[in-house]
C-alpha cells in the first residue's frame, strides 16, 4: 500500500459520507413510494370527475389533487415569471454595470436577501396585503398573485447570483472581443455574453422553481387555502400541493386520508423531478446549439 | 518612401491599478506602414495595443493618461475625448489577438458579426464582404464548403486568419496585431507575413512581435519597450 494511514481515513471516511446520503435519499423516497403507491392512481388526483372535464375545467374537482396541482402548477409560472426578468437585469446590472463598491453593497444585500427564512418572507408579504387591505383597497385580500410575488422575492436570490456568477465566468479574452469589433455595450452583452451564459443561468431557474414548488410557509400565509378549487383568477385563493400535505399530515382522521397525502407527496415528487429532467435537457441543448448561435 | 502620418502618441501613461505600465511615451505611426513593438514579456506591449483602440476602457483597473491622436482623413483627432463614439474607433482601429478567439458561431457568422453590429442589412452585400475578407486573409479555398461549421473546430493557424478576416471585414484604417504568429506553425506563419506585407498597402499595421527574424522581415519601424518606455530601433 502506497497511501498512507490519513490518506486513507479520507478516502474511507469520503465514501461513508457518500453512502451516507444516497442511502438517505433512497430511504426518503423508498418510504413515501412505500406508504404512497397504493393511493396513486386518478381517483387520487380527480377523485368522482371525469379527468377532461377536470382539465377543460368544466366541472370542479372535490376531494382530488387536481386543484392543488394546478395551484402549484399556477404559482410556479407565476412566481418564476415575475422573478426571472428581475433577477436577470439585476445579475446583469451586478456583473456588469455595477461599481466595485456598488457591487460590494448589492452583493451584500443579496446574500441577506438569500438569507431570510421564507417564513418572515410570506409575513411580509401577508403585512403588506393588510396594509393594503386597510388603506388601499378593501377587496384585497391574501390571494394567488400576493403568494407569486412574495415567492419571487425568495427566489430572486438564486437568479440574481446565477445570472452575476456565469457572467463573471466568461473570460476576458471572450469579453473583450465584441467590443474588439465595434459593439457596444448592450450588443455585447446580448449577443455574445448571455448566450454563453445562458445554460448556466437555467441552473438558477430549475433551482428557483424547486423552491417555489416545495415552499409552504410564504404561501401558508398568503394566500393558500384547503378547498379553493381551481384558481379562477389570479386574485383568488389557490391550493398548493405542499399545503395539502402539510394539512393531511397534521389534521388526518383515518389511514386511508394519509395515503393521501403520501400520494401527493410523490406526486409533488414526481413533478419536481420532471422539472428537473426538462431544465437539463434544455441546458443540453443550449449547450449543443452554443456551437451555432443564431 | 516617407508617407504622412497616421498616429501620434503624445506623453501617454498608462497604469493598471497601481502600476505604471507605460511612461512618457510619444511617437508617431506612419500610414502604410507596418510598426513592431518588440521587447521582454509582461512589460505591456498588448497594453500599449489596446489603448489605441480604447479597449483599455473595457479593463477594470486600467487608466490612461496623455493624447493619442489618430488621422481617419479628417485631420487629427484626440481619441481620448470623452465623447468620442467607441464602436465607431474600434471599427477604424481593427485588433487581433494573441489567442485566436472566434466566437461560438459558425465561420460565416464570425465573419459576418461586426458587420452585424454595425447594422448592415443587406444579406447580399454582407455575403459579398464576408467572401471578400476571407479571401484577403487566404482562407476563402479552405472554408468555402463548410462556413455553416462552428469555427472552433478550425486548426489554430486557421482561427487567427479568420481573426484577421473578421477584423478586416470593416476595412479598418489601423489594423493592431498582437503577436499574430506566436501559435502557428512555420507555414501558417509564412502565409500571415506575407498576407501582412499586402495589407500594408490598405492599412497602417501596428504588430506586437515576439521574433526578431520576423520583425527584420517585415517591419517598416522598431520599437523595443522596455522599462515602460518605448524606444526606436
Amino acid at each position: 500500500m502506497s497511501q498512507n494511514l490519513p490518506d486513507r481515513c479520507l478516502s474511507v471516511f469520503s465514501w461513508a459520507c457518500a453512502l451516507l446520503l444516497t442511502t438517505g435519499v433512497c430511504i426518503i423516497i423508498g418510504f413515501l413510494i412505500l406508504n404512497g403507491w397504493r393511493s396513486l392512481n386518478w381517483d387520487l388526483i380527480f377523485a368522482d370527475t371525469r379527468p377532461w372535464d377536470a382539465i377543460l375545467l368544466k366541472r370542479q374537482v372535490f376531494g382530488g389533487l387536481f386543484p392543488a396541482m394546478a395551484g402549484t402548477f399556477m404559482l410556479i409560472i407565476l412566481s418564476v415569471g415575475i422573478a426571472l426578468p428581475l433577477g436577470l437585469c439585476a445579475g446583469i446590472y451586478l456583473a456588469e454595470y455595477a461599481s466595485s463598491s456598488a457591487r460590494l453593497v448589492f452583493g451584500f444585500m443579496v446574500d441577506l436577501l438569500a438569507g431570510i427564512p421564507s417564513i418572515v418572507v410570506g409575513l411580509f408579504g401577508f403585512s403588506i396585503t393588510i396594509f393594503l387591505h386597510h388603506f388601499y383597497n378593501s377587496r384585497i385580500y391574501p390571494c394567488l398573485l400576493v403568494s407569486a410575488f412574495s415567492l419571487a422575492f425568495l427566489v430572486l436570490p438564486y437568479i440574481i447570483k446565477t445570472t452575476q456568477n456565469a457572467l463573471e465566468r466568461i473570460p476576458l479574452l471572450t469579453r473583450l472581443t465584441a467590443p474588439g469589433l465595434g459593439a457596444t455595450k448592450l450588443q455585447n452583452i446580448v449577443l455574445v455574453l448571455l448566450p454563453l451564459a445562458l445554460s448556466d443561468i437555467v441552473s438558477g431557474v430549475v433551482l428557483a422553481i424547486g423552491r417555489c414548488a416545495e415552499d409552504t410557509a410564504v404561501i401558508m400565509l398568503t394566500g393558500v387555502v384547503a378547498a379553493a378549487g381551481v384558481p379562477k383568477s389570479i386574485f383568488a385563493s389557490f391550493e398548493a400541493l405542499p399545503f395539502f400535505i402539510y394539512y393531511t399530515a397534521s389534521e388526518y382522521t383515518d389511514p386511508s386520508e394519509l395515503a393521501k397525502g403520501y400520494g401527493a407527496a410523490l406526486i409533488l415528487l414526481l413533478i419536481c423531478s420532471l422539472l428537473f429532467i426538462f431544465a437539463h435537457l434544455l441546458k443540453a441543448l443550449i449547450d449543443r446549439r452554443a456551437g451555432i448561435m443564431a | 518612401m516617407q508617407t504622412s502620418v497616421k498616429i501620434k502618441i503624445r506623453d501617454l501613461y498608462f497604469y493598471y491599478r497601481t502600476r505604471t505600465i507605460l511612461e512618457n511615451i510619444s511617437i508617431d505611426i506612419h500610414e502604410n506602414t507596418i510598426t513592431s513593438i518588440t521587447g521582454p514579456s509582461g512589460q505591456g506591449k498588448s497594453s500599449f495595443l489596446t489603448v489605441l483602440n480604447r479597449l483599455c476602457h473595457n479593463m477594470d483597473g486600467a487608466r490612461v493618461h496623455g493624447q493619442v491622436s489618430i488621422d481617419f482623413g479628417n485631420g487629427f483627432e484626440n481619441i481620448f475625448k470623452k465623447e468620442y463614439p467607441l464602436p465607431e474607433l474600434r471599427k477604424r482601429v481593427g485588433m487581433v489577438f494573441q489567442t485566436p478567439n472566434p466566437l461560438p458561431m459558425s465561420i460565416y457568422k464570425n465573419v459576418a458579426f461586426p458587420l452585424k453590429l454595425a447594422g448592415y442589412k443587406s444579406q447580399d452585400g454582407i455575403r459579398k464582404k464576408v467572401k471578400k475578407s476571407l479571401e484577403h486573409a487566404f482562407l476563402w479555398d479552405e472554408v468555402k464548403n463548410r462556413l455553416t461549421d462552428d469555427a472552433r473546430l478550425l486548426s489554430g493557424g486557421q482561427q487567427q486568419r479568420l481573426c484577421l478576416a473578421r477584423s478586416l471585414v470593416l476595412e479598418p484604417q489601423v489594423l493592431l496585431l498582437d503577436e499574430p504568429t506566436s501559435s502557428l506553425d512555420e507555414t501558417s506563419v509564412q502565409v500571415i507575413e506575407e498576407l501582412l506585407a499586402l495589407l500594408k498597402n490598405r492599412c497602417t499595421i501596428i504588430m506586437v512581435s515576439h521574433y526578431v527574424d520576423q520583425v527584420k522581415r517585415i517591419a517598416d519601424q522598431q520599437f523595443v519597450l522596455r522599462n515602460r518606455k518605448l524606444n526606436k530601433v
